[in-house]
């Protein structure tokens, strides 16, 4: 009994005292994940990012570790630049797309589905996520395949000419549809789609119902209301799932190698940088691009509030 | 009556499904070819066989085995660090306050390939030696950040006047997370743990790099990938964690989906 | 308050990391014997060159060993060579690696391999004489490993298109061109997209454009390098895309009508067991090649064990059971014959008489390999290789 009155006024004590001290208290909260974000995480990043002022000794392959920008010099090459814009205008075309088939599905099921419904399409979802990316990946390529699924549909279709039509626009046309911007666009949405229904769902699902009856009350159109109150609601929700679609495109370095033309991308220009030839300075500089682009489009994400929506 | 209603966007939900589940389904017909190598459309012949291979290999139950561990380790102690971000980012302003929020989303929001390749020279450099903790670590760091937003939205909706109730009611500070905080973030510890372990289950980019010697689940999918001769193994292997995770996830949505609803 | 504690602690890691520097290697020299097994050993490896029985139980030249030694033998899958060097070079998690001659010199020059005692191993000098100095393993008098296999790329085709005029010339790779089925090929052929395939361009030049000079094509001059970069611009818009894992380019082959190119006899042997309509040959123009080489890491952590895989690499029975799976040739020619997995004609098939005509792969140096004169060197190889695939 006594002991039991001790405890329990060693804990209020505790409490007490971190309620009179809000500072140790943030400090005590934010210390553990600090130290890990903070000094893993930014230590690592740091390190690599110090990388970039050394350069590669041609001989021996080994990093000479003395301070110099010419590895920042070449960088900026001709080929590198228009990687990084190839990159990014894929991870652009991937997003839009992303949200717009996104967004359908994730109205649908939050606004007109049942209860029941709701949990069979959030299971549906989220299944995708947890079968093997590479078997999926690997099996998109027979899908899109010269003599693949895809072509066998679309002959049966007799739409051949469509498929001709689209495969031969320069530029995201290809000898097939797996060697081809075009394929490597249609698996990128694919694998990528999960990561933009999830937020807009979860930012769908936060309108209160109450607000849309209150518009209704006010005489708003379903049209209306849609415009004037549900949209404006799920635009953080649209930035946030924005945010994966376009790093995940950009940092990926697995899918162009197995579909597409082997136009190099971002992530597999780092890849075989640090990897092929051991060259980890501009590895490291080649890091710049990504860091750069998802800093402006995080500033950009922030000012239409996905971190709210995350 | 109302089944009529909106059927474009009925139509364009389940077009949407059926595109996300046709190359779920096309993996597992094909893990029944009787083909090894190279797949051809339509498959040739349909057989049993993969599935004794797979389950008599022992290196798919070690990846397994390990992918299970690393995603274990890595989702608590997500849920832990960002909870304890989330609480203290929540509804108090101080300096810094958008930095923390900024940094902790970092690992989602950079390429995978960079903190992949920063971890790893960051760990040659410190010398240490690639094992199950420099998987764990390469994993945490993106799950934490996605525990701590799931966590973190929950904790927006939650009004503090709970807390402030709890607290003239008597109870001390542990007391009123146990009883009060904890019950109303439980849907997003759920919801964002489970995202996290299936991340951390199906991670290849960041473990590509953080792993050594050690071969998860993924690695070894993308090792015989290359090894062409045994190919159909890999799809048993995907139908296998498809059908074993079934039942978590309907588990974990029948757990999030009882307790919503909106606050005010 | 908390802004300038941040930096701080960053600051501090960044310090502590960096002072962290590496650990020289240092190695007293190779071993004078070879002691007690440390129960296991590690190697890194091409996918199919370290076989337990797993994917054929024919093809097993582990499990014996480990019954031998007690060594538990665990490999590491490696796709290319770049990444073998990688690996060797930033951890010490592993004994050995099959480098071929492109890793082979990085790793030596880097310090990450060590000096091999021939005299403690006991069959060398059934040892190919061809290669037991070859110098991508033998720089200053000293063997920094022991070769294990080595082979030829080949230039693989479809028997159906190519009916009765089977290619004779790299030609079909490299230029548009009507094939013997009536159609063009662009779009139909494929390239390999690693940056030393920019030695394959330079030995067709060797025979299209003999004026340029090229005796050695690992060792290009400005203008040479040059040359070779436009015939693989020309390519570019030929291939259907370049092919980097072997299951991805014998997909092509199956489903996306691709007819011709570059390959290793691995995709020609399994694509030929599961009965396609294909065949290699080695063109006119001769062909580029690998001879790998089981070398030591300079920090193996179980060089007992090292050693004596590295004897039993070269037994007469894994070599012919290891050149009927992988399409290689052996080093140790006693494996040529008696081998049931081989045959007796294993070795010629498998090219053992190109020996002369192959242009084994070894790494661009800027010192033209000591020959005089200025080459360029590897990384370059990459910036440009990564350029041209990209289009530019």
């Amino acid at each position: 009994m006594v002991t039991e009155t001790t405890t329990a006024g060693g804990m209020q004590r505790i409490s007490g005292a971190l309620h009179r001290r809000p500072g140790l208290r943030l400090v005590l909260l934010l210390g553990l994940p600090f130290i890990w974000i903070v000094g893993v995480y930014g230590g690592s990043l740091v390190a690599l990012l110090s990388q970039s002022f050394f350069t590669l000794d041609d001989f021996s392959g080994t990093v000479d570790r003395t301070l110099t920008l010419e590895t920042w010099g070449d960088l900026f090459t001709d080929s590198n630049i228009s990687i990084a814009i190839r990159t990014t205008v894929m991870a652009t075309a991937v997003t839009i797309a992303s949200a717009i088939i996104a967004f359908p599905i994730a109205y649908y099921t939050v606004r007109y589905a049942g209860r029941r419904l709701r949990a069979v399409f959030f299971i549906l979802v989220l299944i995708p996520l947890w079968s093997s990316y590479l078997v999926r990946v690997y099996s998109w390529k027979l899908i899109l395949a010269r003599e693949g699924i895809l072509f066998w549909f679309v002959d049966k279709l007799g739409l051949n000419f469509l498929l001709d039509g689209a495969l031969s626009v320069r530029g995201i046309g290809g000898p097939s549809l797996s060697a081809s911007a075009l394929g490597q666009f249609i698996v990128f949405v694919y694998i990528w789609l999960p990561f933009m229904i999830l937020p807009i769902h979860a930012a769908l699902e936060r309108v209160p119902q109450s607000y849309l009856e209150a518009s209704a009350d006010l005489g708003a159109r379903p049209f209306q209301t849609f415009r004037n109150v549900i949209w404006p609601l799920a635009i953080p929700g649209i930035a946030a799932g924005s945010i994966f679609t376009f790093s995940l495109t950009l940092g990926d370095y697995i899918i162009p190698t197995i579909i597409g033309d082997s136009s190099p991308f971002v992530g597999w220009a780092i890849y075989s940088y640090q990897g092929v030839s051991g060259n980890l300075p501009l590895a490291a500089a080649f890091t710049f691009f990504p860091i750069v682009i998802m800093g402006i489009y995080l500033y950009l994400a922030r000012r239409a509030g996905a971190f709210e929506a995350l | 009556m109302i089944k009529r209603k909106h059927l474009g966007l009925r139509i364009s939900t389940w077009a949407v499904l059926l595109f996300l589940h046709f190359p779920i389904a096309i993996v597992f017909l094909y893990a029944f070819t009787t083909e090894s190598s190279s797949f051809k459309f339509p498959p040739p012949g349909l057989t049993f066989d993969w599935f004794g291979v797979a389950w008599n290999n022992g290196e798919v139950r070690a990846a397994l085995s390990l992918s299970l561990r690393v995603a274990a380790m890595a989702t608590a102690i997500a849920l832990i660090l960002g909870t304890m971000a989330a609480a203290a980012v929540w509804r108090r302003r101080f300096f810094g306050r958008e930095a923390v929020s900024l940094f902790i989303v970092l690992p989602i929001a950079l390429p995978g390939i960079i903190t992949g390749i920063a971890l790893r020279s960051a760990i040659s450099i410190g010398g240490i030696p690639f094992s199950y903790w420099t998987i764990v670590i390469g994993h945490a760091t993106f799950a934490v950040a996605i525990a701590y937003n799931n966590v973190a939205a929950r904790m927006r909706r939650t009004s503090p006047s709970l807390l402030e109730a709890s607290a003239d009611l008597g109870a001390n500070g542990w007391q009123t997370f146990r009883h009060v905080l904890l019950p109303q973030i439980r849907p997003a510890l759920i919801a964002g743990g489970m995202l996290a372990f299936a991340l951390s289950f199906d991670e290849i980019i960041v473990t590509t790099f953080t792993a050594g010697n050690q071969q998860t689940l993924p690695i070894w999918i993308f090792s015989s990938l290359v090894r062409p001769r045994q190919r159909p193994m890999t799809n048993v292997v995907a139908m296998f964690v498809v059908a074993i995770t079934f039942v978590p996830i309907v588990l974990a949505t029948r757990l999030t989906r009882n307790t919503e609803g909106t606050t005010g | 308050m908390i802004k300038r504690r941040f930096l701080a602690l960053v600051m501090l890691v960044a310090l502590v990391a960096a002072a962290c520097g590496d650990d020289d290697a240092t190695t007293g020299g190779p071993l004078t014997e070879i002691g007690e097994g440390e129960g296991a050993v590690s190697i890194v490896a091409w996918a199919g060159y370290i076989e337990e029985g797993a994917v054929d139980p024919a093809y097993d030249w582990v499990t014996q060993f480990e019954a031998d030694t007690g060594c538990n033998v665990t490999v590491k899958t490696a796709g290319t060579s770049d990444e073998m060097v990688a690996l060797m070079t930033e951890s010490t998690d592993y004994d050995l690696v099959t480098a071929s001659g492109d890793a082979s010199l990085r790793l030596i020059a880097g310090g990450t391999v060590q000096e091999v005692n021939t005299d403690l191993i006991l069959s060398w000098d059934k040892v190919d004489p061809r290669l037991q100095e070859a110098p991508w393993h033998f720089v200053d008098g000293k063997h920094y490993g022991v070769p294990y296999q080595w082979g030829s790329n080949v230039l693989m085709y479809n028997t159906e298109v190519f009916g009765d005029t089977p290619p004779t010339s790299w030609s079909v790779v490299f230029e548009e061109q009507t094939l013997p089925d009536g159609e063009s090929n662009v779009g139909r052929v494929e390239a390999y997209d690693g940056p030393i395939y920019i030695a394959d361009a330079a030995l067709y030049l060797m025979s299209t454009h003999p004026e340029l000079g090229i005796t050695d094509p690992y060792a290009l001059n400005r203008d040479q390098f040059n040359a070779a970069l436009d015939v693989m611009r020309t390519q570019r818009d030929v291939v259907f895309r370049y092919w980097h894992d072997a299951y991805v380019q014998m997909d092509d082959f199956t489903n996306e009508g691709v007819v011709a190119s570059s390959s290793w006899p691995f995709q020609v042997n399994i694509l030929q067991f599961g009965g396609a309509p294909i065949a290699s040959v080695v063109p006119e123009e001769g062909a580029t090649g690998w001879a790998d080489t089981t070398m030591l890491h300079a920090n193996a952590p179980h060089p007992n064990c090292a050693y004596k895989w590295l004897e039993w690499s070269i037994n007469p029975t894994l070599q012919g059971d290891l050149a009927a799976w992988f399409g290689s040739v052996p080093v140790n020619l006693e494996a040529c014959t008696g081998n049931e997995l081989l045959t007796d004609a294993g070795c010629d098939t498998n090219g053992l008489g190109n020996f002369d005509q192959i242009h084994f792969w070894k790494t661009p140096q800027a010192d033209c390999f000591g020959l005089g004169g200025e080459c360029v060197a590897y990384h370059e190889w990459v910036t440009a290789s990564v350029a041209v695939i990209g289009g530019r």
